[in-house]
């Protein structure tokens, strides 16, 4: 019986001196001490050579017992080291509300915003993006536009020109020698758009654009627009009516009013000013507001590109994209939209 | 263009308020920018007065004590007055206890300084008539005494600053604008009577004047000359006077100002010139000489040119036609015969004129729009009639007119049928037709057409130029109809199955992914400094982007890159104590190539150091970084960056650093990639503190949007893989992807057809100790596969050795051990 004594002493032991151990090291050196092959418990097992062989098989299963007890322990403290190897790797308890390091979050510009929403609230309704060259010639900017040669629009007091030598080797012209200049609005992007296909055609351009003018709170040497054409088949003036009703109730939501007030443009006939009742919106103090102007194409425009006048019928549109998000945000200065201050910027947190 | 009210009224009987007239001016399509009111409002108890006596005031120096007769209204009162402009026998505005004067002063019975006063005399101010004239206000005419102000002062006056678009020179008048009120409100419209004083039958001719010689007919297509002889030049009436102040015009003499009256009553421009200061007594409508010089009305000495269009005497250029005259031959008090010149000058020659010059005027903004010629004879008899009331006079020979009435005829026909095709909501044929003929639109011809359609012929007004087919009738009809009146519908929508532009999505695919990534899109303006892309960019880009007429000098040029406004927009936050790290834009740049200018589509971006202190560090952006972005950007463009050699940035290119940045472009250089460390030496000549990153995509837009080729699944193994890593003993300055290449080049050789080399990447470069000067080391970490079973060690071991084998037999490279 001695040698249960003694399995059972190591027991008690292993078991005392496994109750300080915190680390890996300490745990592997322990087992190794037991049942390494010069542990303890290996010594003992090796003892059984000598026991008579009457009492081996109790002697066996007493030492597959005790050999299992020791196993028991050594996991046991195992699983206890590792929950603690793993408290320390995870350190203490996080703070919820330290700010996080990285930056962001990232923002789209509010007039990219604006262009956005602009598009596909009139894709909804069958309008697809078009786009085109902000370097133009004479013929998309103004010629096939109706504009006479006489008109102020082209006067290099208002508008952008290149000199006569000045090549752009992917801007198309029309004719040979034309002027290049800086596009005044991006109905020149219908212009190529509608010398490209036939209609039906339904296209939404917004874009840069470039007027010879001073800068101040609401004039910039360059701003944007975003335009629309609509050709097809009996389009009239009722449905142009109802596609800046729709658009704009799309925009500033239910309420919002638009009204037409004849006018005059070179490329529609009839031409109207289309003004906006949003008094909803915060800094519109105003009835109405003017936004934006459309009209019928004029058949001089579908002559200019091939298409006849006589078949087909169409409405545009077009307005100022830094003015809208003026009206729907409450912006006072156009100039803030190219300073890009942060404070700005950060404020429009929004997606495309 | 200002308006009158009263003025209107001369043609148009309207009663309706001022607001019921603005809409209407403003539906008509004539923008309404301004209404003023002006002229006395009713006031009671205020009656004329006449001074019978004036003494100081005993007890103050600067006041009187006046009696003032009233008359029938209340006898003699005495009254305290501080105005100094009258005299005993003047009579004027008294204002008595009990008025209410503008600004709610009531007037009381007094005492001024111990003295009583039984009410007010007022000057033009106090009776709420405009600005102060310097006391009180001298009633002309000898008024009766006793009489309500109001009887006497004239009437007050609404001015409406209206914006006359283009198309409608003939609304740049009194006449024009009432006509278009009348075809609104379906009132009868009243022109003004023609009397013609100047009857010719046998009166004299003028020894002054002997005619008009036009040497140049195009740009002079009709010339009238009146001659007016005995008139007596002095003031024009007070009510013409009125006219001309209420709609912003500075009376002169009642010759001058009858030809003003005429301009804003037809829109006719005219011309009077003294008959005795035309030498040679000829008028010769000609071609300026080169240099020839002429001092205008402004007292502005002119040098014209050989293409301004002058009226000349047989000496001297009087008059710049159309646009502005002489001081040398213009109307004075010593003038008794005058030539009354109303002519037509073609638009473009007008407009030429006044732009070269830097010269306009009320007649050169008419004649540039376009005068109406059938109009000229009527408003230049017009103007005889009112010079002859006015100023006196007898019109005598000879009558001049040089050129033809320019012939008219021009008929439109229109059916009610596409009007209503146009319009797209039912308006009744009779109404059409009312709106046409309101609009003095003469229906020569009305036929039936088809089932309910009415075709009418339609005579056009000779002042109606901007009418010419159907469409034109349209916007009439609806002018006139109200666009107010336009019914609301839903939206027809029909897809037309196109696709948004390449570009478009380009743009959004790029900014979106930034944007995800934490970058600020920004906003640059695209025209930029020349001497900015002369030192960062080249000279042969500043002179290609150069514009021909810049408006500023720092706003010279286009673009070349983003990178420059993003740089701005650093600046810009950081000056203004704004933390700014990362900001993105996409937009049009410019870039020159073999000769020719390229539009191209470019994103960008930036990674400025974060000068913020964070609680926990972070790694900071490198190079790498912007190269992952850049990847991801150029791949928005279905482009491959790894697709061509990266360079060192050489040649033209924009501040970068080098040795920290590279370009990488396609061959045609259709597209470019620059990315990296921006150059120090700019950042530090703009101010902008620590260094920046940046990375820029441009494509030229006509790439993009190739229909990438449908991708096919590639079968991967089931098998596991098996790890070896190598590392290789190269130059410092070899590129770690030229060794990769070597390595993966061989391994594919070793492994042969056995099994595959699935990669080999770098995972670690050194340089230091351990190692030969001028060497560093790359390892590189190689994964095989089978397709169809598990690789032995034995195997890989094997193919391991050959590879090693293979790069110390093919390569410089040393196997490090």
């Amino acid at each position: 019986m001695e040698m249960q004594e003694q399995l059972s002493s190591l027991l008690s032991k292993a078991s005392a001196e496994l109750q300080p151990i915190r680390t890996r090291p300490e745990l592997e050196s322990l087992k190794a001490r037991y049942v390494g092959p010069n542990g303890e418990f290996t010594a003992l097992m090796k003892q059984m050579g000598s026991v008579a062989k009457e009492l081996r098989p109790a002697m066996g299963k007493l030492i597959n017992e005790s050999k299992a007890k020791l196993q028991a322990l050594l996991d046991e403290r195992l699983r206890f080291v590792e929950e603690a190897e793993l408290a320390a790797k995870l350190g203490p308890a996080i703070d919820p509300t330290l700010p996080s390091p990285d930056p962001g979050p990232g923002t789209f510009h509010p007039l990219t915003l604006v262009r956005e929403e602009v598009c596909r609230v009139l894709r909804k309704v069958g309008f697809v993006v078009a786009d085109g060259p902000e370097v133009e010639t004479e013929f998309y900017c103004f010629d096939a536009l109706n504009t006479p040669p006489e008109h102020p629009a082209r006067d290099p007091q208002d508008t952008f020109y290149f000199p006569p030598a000045a090549r752009f080797g992917n801007v198309s012209r029309h004719t040979p020698g034309e002027r290049y200049l800086l596009r005044t609005h991006t109905s020149s992007v219908q212009v190529r758009t509608m010398l490209k296909g036939q209609p039906p055609i339904r296209i939404v351009s917004p874009g840069r654009v470039y007027r010879r003018d001073t800068s101040d709170a609401s004039h910039s040497a360059n701003f944007h627009q975003v335009e629309c054409l609509y050709v097809d088949k009996n389009v009239t003036v009722r449905d142009l009516k109802a596609l800046l009703d729709y658009l704009f109730e799309a925009l500033m939501g239910p309420g919002t009013k638009t009204r037409f007030r004849p006018h005059y443009f070179g490329y529609t006939e009839p031409s109207f000013e289309v003004d906006l009742s949003a008094k909803h919106l915060p800094k519109v103090n105003k009835e109405w507001i003017e936004i934006g102007g459309c009209g019928i194409v004029d058949p001089e425009v579908f002559k200019s590109v091939g298409y006849d006048p006589e078949v087909w019928s169409g409405y545009a549109f077009g307005m100022g994209i830094e003015r809208l998000a003026m009206t729907l945000y409450g912006i006072d200065d156009i100039r803030v939209f190219y300073q890009n201050d942060l404070r700005l910027l950060r404020q429009f947190t929004g997606s495309i | 263009m200002k308006i009158s009210l009263n003025w209107i009224w001369n043609y148009v009987a309207l009663d309706e308020p001022v607001e019921e007239l603005t809409r209407a001016i403003t539906f008509l399509g004539f923008e309404v920018e301004h209404v003023s009111v002006t002229g006395a409002p009713a006031l009671e108890k205020v009656v004329v007065g006449q001074v019978l006596t004036r003494d100081k005031h005993p007890n103050a120096d600067k006041l009187s004590v006046c009696t003032v007769d009233i008359g029938p209204a209340g006898g003699v009162k005495t009254i305290v007055c501080g105005a100094q402009n009258y005299k005993v026998g003047d009579r004027v505005p008294v204002a008595l206890p009990g008025a209410v004067l503008p600004g709610d002063f009531t007037i009381k019975q007094s005492k001024i300084r111990g003295q009583l006063s039984d009410g007010m005399m007022c000057s033009a101010k106090e009776l709420g008539m405009g600005a102060d004239q310097g006391g009180l206000l001298i009633l002309e005419g000898q008024p009766q005494l006793g009489t309500p102000i109001n009887e006497v002062l004239p009437p007050g006056d609404t001015v409406f600053d209206v914006e006359i678009t283009p198309n409608r020179p003939d609304c740049l008048s009194h006449l024009g604008l009432a006509r278009e009120l009348s075809a609104w409100f379906r009132r009868g419209l009243c022109y003004p009577p023609e009397k013609f004083l100047g009857d010719l039958t046998g009166a004299p001719t003028s020894t002054l004047f002997n005619g008009v010689q036009v040497d140049q007919p195009s740009d002079c297509p009709l010339y009238t000359a009146h001659v007016v002889a005995g008139v007596k030049v002095g003031p024009s009436p007070a009510w013409m006077q009125e006219r001309l102040r209420a709609v912003g015009l500075r009376p002169i003499n009642n010759i001058v100002d009858v030809g003003n009256y005429v301009m804003l009553e037809y829109g006719q421009p005219l011309h009077a010139f003294d008959a005795k200061k035309i030498a040679g007594g000829r008028l010769v409508v000609r071609h300026a000489f080169e240099g020839e010089k002429i001092t205008t009305l402004d007292n502005k000495e002119r040098t014209l040119s050989s293409k301004t269009l002058v009226i000349a005497d047989s000496e001297k250029p009087l008059v710049v036609a159309g646009v502005m005259g002489g001081l040398n031959s213009g109307v004075d008090e010593t003038t008794t015969t005058i030539v009354l010149e109303c002519a037509i000058f073609k638009a473009s020659s007008v407009r030429w004129t006044s732009r070269s010059l830097g010269l306009s005027s009320d007649s050169s903004y008419r004649y540039e729009r376009g005068v109406d010629p059938h109009t000229a004879l009527e408003a230049a008899r017009r103007a005889v009639d009112l010079i002859i009331e006015t100023a006196g006079g007898t019109v005598v020979g000879p009558l001049a007119i040089v050129g033809g009435d320019v012939p008219w005829e021009r008929e439109i026909t229109v059916t009610s049928t596409f009007v209503e095709e146009r319009l797209g909501f039912p308006v009744p044929a009779p109404e059409m037709r009312a709106s046409l003929e309101a609009l003095e639109l003469r229906i020569a011809r009305e036929n039936p057409v088809g089932q309910a359609g009415v075709e009418w012929v339609v005579s056009v007004p000779s002042w109606r130029n901007d009418l010419d087919r159907p469409i034109d009738l349209v916007e009439e009809i609806l002018r006139i109809y109200g666009t107010e009146r336009i019914p609301a519908a839903r939206v027809e929508a029909i897809g037309t199955s196109a696709e948004d532009d390449p570009l478009v999505v380009f743009n959004r695919r790029a900014v979106s992914y930034l944007v995800g990534h934490d970058f600020h899109e920004c906003v640059n303006l695209t025209l930029r400094p020349g001497a900015e892309i002369t030192t960062w960019v080249s000279n042969t880009a500043a002179a290609e982007l150069a514009l021909a007429n810049p408006f500023v000098e720092d706003q010279s040029h286009l673009r070349p890159t983003l990178v420059m406004g993003l740089l701005d927009t650093l600046l810009l936050n950081q000056s203004r104590g704004v933390a700014a790290g990362r900001l993105c834009e996409a937009g049009r740049i410019f870039v020159e190539y073999n000769g020719h200018n390229y539009e191209g589509a470019s994103v960008a971006f930036v990674i400025a150091e974060d000068p913020s202190r964070h609680w926990r560090r972070r790694e900071p952006s490198d190079f790498y970084t912007v190269k992952h972005h850049l990847a991801a950007v150029a791949a928005a463009a279905g482009v491959d960056l790894e697709g061509e050699p990266a360079e060192p940035v050489s040649g033209p290119g924009f501040g970068w650093q080098e040795g920290h940045s590279v370009g990488v472009a396609a061959k045609d250089n259709s597209w470019i990639a620059r990315f990296g460390l921006v150059n120090l030496a700019m950042l530090r000549a703009r101010g902008i503190e620590g260094s920046v990153l940046a990375g820029t995509f441009t494509i030229r837009p006509e790439l993009l949007g190739q229909a990438a080729a449908r991708r096919r699944f590639r079968d991967f193994s089931l098998f596991p893989s098996a790890l070896r890593d190598l590392a290789l003993v190269v130059d410092s300055s070899a590129r770690a992807g030229e060794v990769e290449g070597s390595v993966a080049e061989a391994a594919a050789a070793a492994a042969g057809s056995q099994f595959s080399v699935e990669s080999v990447k770098v995972f670690d470069v050194y340089q230091g100790k351990g190692l030969p000067e001028g060497k560093k080391s790359l390892a590189f970490s190689l994964v095989f596969r089978s397709p169809s079973r598990t690789l032995t060690d034995d195997e890989v071991n094997g193919v391991l050795v050959a590879i090693q084998e293979r790069i110390e037999k093919t390569t410089a490279y040393q196997i490090r051990k």
